[in-house]
C-alpha cells in the first residue's frame, strides 16, 4: 500500500544513532492505537548518507555521543529539508550543553539554519492531543535527580512549517520500552508522538 | 450663304454637345471611365478623406505588406459599398492573437497566437517586450505574468493587438483526504505556487485536521476541490452542485473508486497498475503507479496515457459547467521527494497546472475584438487578395472634369463669337 506513513529512523556514521531500539515499535503502535493512519507494522532504518532517506519525509534522529554529518549527509539532510521533509531530533541525554546538544545543534545550523524556540501554542501541540507545551518525561521531573525541564523545543521553520525539531526532553527514553507495558501506565506517555506524526503528514 | 464665322460657331456648337453627349454616354456604361489608383499600404490612410470625396468611377487598388487597422478596412469597406471597387494585393503574414486570464495566483495570462508555420512572432504589453514564439503548424502559446494595457503580437510589418484580459482574483482550492503524504505536499505544492489553500484531513473517527473553513464549498470563494482519496467527509453531499455550477474538481488516485464520486468521475478506475522500475531509475511522475481509467465515461476524453498497454492515466471531462480531472496517481509525492534536484519544482508546476486547468474562472466581460486577426478581418470585408482591375488606357487617359471643361470652353467661344456679332 503506497499511502502506508512509514516510521524511519536516521543512521549516521558518528555517534550511536541505535540507542533507542524500541521506540519505533512503541510509536508504531500508538499511531494505530489513535488514528486510522494507515501505519506500516515495522520500521525502517535509512541512512542519512543514502537516497532512501527521500522515501521518508518524517525521519527520527537520536543518539548520546556526538553528531557529525559526512559531506553526503549534510548534502542529503539539506536536500531533504527542501523538498519538505521533516527531521525529529531527539537528545537521549536531556541534558544542557552536553555533547549531542552541541555538536547536534551545531550541524544543523552548519546544514539547514540554526534551532530557535518553538513556541508552546504551536499547532503541533495541538495537531491531535492538546498540550500546553513539550509533555514533560520522567527523566525530567526527578528521573534522573536533577529536575532539569526544557520548556521549550527549538526547530527550524520555513514558510510557517516545521522542517527540523529539536528536542531535549529526552523522549527517546522515555517512549523507548514496548508497546506492551502500556497497560501499566495511567497516562500514555507517548501520545505527544501521534502529535509529531499527524503534524508532519498534515501541516 | 453662311459666312466662315457661322459655320465656326456651329462646329464649335456641335462639338461641345458631342463631347456633352460622349460624357453622357459614357456615364451608362459600367467601368467605363473609371480609372485605377493604386496605393501602398503605408499610405491608405492618408488618400482615404481624397477617396471618399471622388465619384465612383475610380477603382481603388491597396498594396498591401501588413493588414491595415481595423478602421481604415472599415472605410474601404464602407467605400466598396457605395459603389467604388476596391481590391488589395499581397501577402501579409496572417497572424491571430487571442488571450485569457489564467485562473490562479499571479495575474498570469495564458496567450495563444497562429501564424505561418515558423513564423517568429515577437510579443509586447505597453511596458516593453513579453517574449518570441515560434509558430509551429497550429500556432504556439506562451503563458506570460503580469500583461500592462494592450497586448501586441507583430510578424514582420503585421500586427495584432488584444487588450489583456481582466486578471482573476485567486479563489482557494480545497484539499481534501485522509492524512497521508500525498495530500500534505499537493497542498504544499500549490501553497508554494501562491494558491490560497483549504486544507481538511482525516486522521480518526471523527477527527481531522484543519487549516481554513472548509464549508460552504461555492464557486463565490473556492477555485476547485481536490479529492485525494475516498474520505470525502462532509464534503459529499455539495460536490454535485459545486461542480454543475462551475467549480473545478481533481479526483486524484483512489479517490475516484468512491461511490459518491461516481457521477462525476471521467470514467471507472480498474486496479492499480504498477510498471516496474529499473535499479537505475529516477522516479518521475507515475513511476510508482496509478489507478487507469477503464471505462471513460461518456464525453470523458483521455489527456493522458501510459504504460505498455497504453493504460488512461489522466482524463478529463465537462459537467454543466464545472470541469473534472481524474488523476490515477496517487503517490505524485515521491516525485517531489525523490525525483532528483527537479522534481520538487516539476512537482509543484505540475500540481498547480492540473488545479488552473479545473478551476473556477468567472467569463470575462465581453471585449472588442479589434485587431486580434486582423488578414481574417480584411478578408472578410474587402473579400481575397487580387490583382487590380485591368482598365482601358484610353479611358483612363480622359478625365470627366477635362471632358466638362472642354464642354464649356466650346460653348463660351461660340457664345462669345455670337456676341460680338450683335446676335443674341
Amino acid at each position: 500500500m503506497s499511502a502506508e506513513f512509514v516510521f524511519a529512523t536516521a543512521q549516521y556514521e558518528s555517534g550511536d544513532w541505535d540507542s533507542a531500539p524500541l521506540l519505533p515499535a512503541n510509536i508504531i503502535d500508538t499511531i494505530a492505537r489513535y488514528t486510522e493512519i494507515p501505519v506500516a507494522p515495522t520500521g525502517v532504518i535509512v541512512p542519512l548518507s543514502d537516497a532512501r532517506l527521500f522515501r521518508y519525509p518524517l525521519v527520527y534522529l537520536t543518539g548520546h555521543l556526538p553528531v557529525r554529518f559526512s559531506d553526503t549527509e549534510r548534502r542529503n539532510v539539506r536536500a531533504f529539508v527542501d523538498r519538505g521533509g521533516m527531521l525529529f531530533i531527539d537528545d537521549h541525554n536531556h541534558d544542557i550543553d552536553g555533547t549531542f546538544h552541541k555538536t547536534a545543534t551545531e550541524e544543523i545550523a552548519r546544514t539547514v539554519a540554526p534551532l530557535t524556540e518553538l513556541p508552546n501554542d504551536h499547532p503541533l501541540y495541538s495537531a491531535f492531543f492538546r498540550f500546553d507545551g513539550p509533555p514533560t518525561t520522567s527523566h525530567e521531573l526527578n528521573g534522573w535527580g536533577d529536575n532539569l525541564v526544557h520548556k521549550h523545543l527549538l526547530a527550524v521553520q520555513r514558510r510557517g512549517r516545521i522542517s527540523v525539531l529539536y528536542s531535549n526532553k529526552d523522549y527517546s527514553s522515555e517512549w523507548n520500552y514496548h508497546p506492551d507495558n502500556k497497560r501499566f501506565l495511567s497516562v500514555d506517555n507517548t501520545r505527544f508522538a501521534v502529535n509529531l506524526v499527524v503534524y508532519a503528514l498534515t501541516a | 450663304m453662311r459666312s466662315p464665322r457661322s459655320r465656326l460657331e456651329i462646329a464649335l456648337r456641335i462639338c461641345a454637345f458631342g463631347v456633352i453627349g460622349w460624357m453622357f454616354g459614357q456615364s451608362l456604361r459600367p467601368n467605363a471611365g473609371v480609372r485605377v489608383e493604386r496605393v501602398r499600404g503605408a499610405d491608405v490612410s492618408a488618400r482615404l478623406p481624397v477617396w471618399t470625396r471622388q465619384s465612383a468611377n475610380v477603382a481603388l487598388h491597396t498594396e498591401l505588406d501588413a493588414a491595415p487597422n481595423d478602421w481604415i478596412v472599415d472605410w474601404l469597406a464602407a467605400l466598396r459599398h457605395s459603389g467604388h471597387v476596391v481590391t488589395w494585393s499581397g501577402s501579409p503574414p496572417a497572424i491571430a492573437l487571442a488571450a485569457d486570464a489564467v485562473a490562479g495566483p499571479g495575474d498570469n495570462v495564458h496567450v495563444a497566437v497562429a501564424g505561418p508555420d515558423r513564423a517568429v512572432i515577437h510579443l509586447r504589453d505597453d511596458a516593453g517586450a513579453l517574449d518570441s514564439v515560434r509558430v509551429s503548424t497550429m500556432g504556439a502559446t506562451v503563458t506570460t505574468p503580469g500583461v500592462s494595457g494592450d497586448l501586441i503580437a507583430t510578424s514582420g510589418a503585421q500586427r495584432a493587438t488584444i487588450q489583456s484580459p481582466d486578471t482573476v482574483r485567486a479563489r482557494a482550492v480545497v484539499v481534501i483526504g485522509n492524512a497521508g503524504w500525498e495530500g500534505k505536499f499537493i497542498a504544499l505544492a500549490l501553497e508554494e505556487r501562491g494558491w490560497p489553500v483549504i486544507a481538511r484531513f482525516g486522521v480518526a473517527p471523527g477527527v481531522a485536521v484543519s487549516q481554513g473553513a472548509l464549508l460552504p464549498v461555492d464557486t463565490s470563494r473556492v477555485a476547485a476541490v481536490v479529492v485525494v482519496d475516498t474520505a470525502l467527509q462532509s464534503l459529499a453531499s455539495s460536490l454535485d452542485a459545486y461542480v454543475r455550477s462551475g467549480g473545478g474538481l481533481v479526483i486524484a488516485g483512489p479517490a475516484s473508486l468512491s461511490p459518491v464520486l461516481a457521477t462525476l468521475r471521467a470514467g471507472a478506475p480498474s486496479a492499480r497498475f504498477t510498471p516496474t522500475a529499473l535499479p537505475g531509475d529516477t522516479i518521475g511522475l507515475g513511476a510508482t503507479g496509478f489507478y487507469p481509467v477503464a471505462s471513460l465515461a461518456p464525453g470523458s476524453i483521455p489527456l493522458e496515457r501510459r504504460g505498455p498497454n497504453g493504460g488512461i492515466a489522466v482524463a478529463a471531462r465537462r459537467i454543466g459547467a464545472g470541469r473534472v480531472i481524474q488523476i490515477g496517481y496517487d503517490d505524485s509525492w515521491r516525485w517531489r521527494m525523490t525525483g532528483g534536484p527537479s522534481g520538487e519544482a516539476a512537482h509543484r508546476v505540475w500540481w498547480s497546472r492540473v488545479v488552473a486547468s479545473v478551476a473556477y474562472a468567472p467569463g470575462p466581460a465581453p471585449r472588442a475584438s479589434e485587431g486580434t486577426a486582423p488578414v481574417a478581418n480584411l478578408v472578410a470585408r474587402l473579400g481575397p487578395a487580387r490583382p487590380a482591375p485591368s482598365i482601358s488606357l484610353a479611358s483612363q487617359a480622359v478625365d470627366q472634369k477635362i471632358l466638362m471643361t472642354i464642354a464649356l470652353l466650346l460653348l463660351l467661344g461660340e457664345w462669345a463669337s455670337r456676341r460680338l456679332r450683335g446676335l443674341r
